[in-house]
């Protein structure tokens, strides 16, 4: 079967605009949901590579999904998630995230029928450019409509 | 770092997964999507009959794994598969293996394979991590 190209959107920017700080008392109560001890050192949990970027970029998990012609309440999925980095994160320090979608790719799946599979990758670094992590995310989008 | 290849680490459980850190992390995340909140959204859209744990959240608890294995270690690299959904009232259980450690200085990086499992549905998260550990 022939499917209709996805939405050219590789390349679209989704660098933020106001500087992403994790604070200590959230990073407390995170740590406290998931059983773990807060650091004293003041790093935060390390997960906070996914929350920092993306509460930092751009866009808004709907907003994403609407530059991809997608609407957030069919349901995104979270295929994948890579971190590397550079340093540690830490509570109390603003960071900034730039990125863009790297990739959207469309295809037959045998369990989710038509789907497009899209990537975008989010760094992110302190206010002088140092780098801290780099992130590539993909998600599943079920494109019910064209099966 | 007294493991070595072919170990496998301590596992890190989670019992259960709750409604209410589910509603904490929708928070967190700035993402009210109503499948992690609300077991009739979930009916609906027929995948399942209870919340959903958000997919992050289920990173964490592996991350939570491989702190309590290598204290004092930093996680230089995390790359995570998601292969199924972990449910309200589950119990989850992050584990790995180490693949490979090699000496790097004073300390030792440290290859595993890692993963989650809940007991009705098997793995629902496969993937690596590479950790630079203390050597002793």
């Amino acid at each position: 079967m022939d499917l209709p190209a996805p939405p050219d959107v590789a390349g679209t920017s989704l660098s933020g605009t106001e500087p992403y700080i994790i604070s200590a008392e959230e990073n407390r109560a995170l740590c406290r949901t998931i059983n773990a001890e807060p650091a004293t050192d003041g790093s935060a949990h390390p997960i906070y590579y996914y929350i920092a970027t993306q509460v930092g970029m751009g866009q808004t998990v709907a907003g994403l999904c609407e530059v991809c012609d997608f609407d957030v309440e069919v349901g995104p999925m979270m295929a994948g998630s890579k971190v590397t980095f550079a340093a540690p994160l830490m509570t109390d320090q603003p960071y900034l995230v730039e990125g863009e979608i790297t990739s959207i790719v469309r295809k037959q799946s045998r369990k989710l029928g038509v789907m497009d599979l899209m990537a975008y990758e989010l760094r992110l670094k302190k206010p002088d450019g140092t780098p801290v992590l780099t992130t590539v995310n993909s998600w599943v989008l079920p494109r019910r409509e064209l099966a | 770092m007294t493991l070595k290849v072919g170990d496998k680490l301590t596992p890190f459980v989670i019992s259960p997964v709750t409604r209410e850190s589910m509603r904490e992390w929708a928070v967190f995340l700035h993402d009210p999507n109503p499948i992690h909140l609300d077991a009739e959204v979930v009916k609906a859209k027929g995948l399942g009959d209870r919340e959903i744990n958000q997919g992050p959240t289920n990173v964490a608890y592996i991350i939570n794994m491989l702190h309590n294995n290598f204290p004092g270690g930093v996680i230089e690299s995390l790359d995570s598969r998601f292969l199924d959904n972990v449910y309200a009232d589950d119990t989850a259980e992050a584990f790995g293996a180490v693949t490979e450690a090699v000496a790097a200085g004073d300390r030792v990086r440290v290859t595993c394979d890692i993963g989650l499992r809940v007991a009705a549905r098997g793995d629902v998260i496969s993937g690596t991590a590479v950790i630079l550990a203390p050597a002793n």
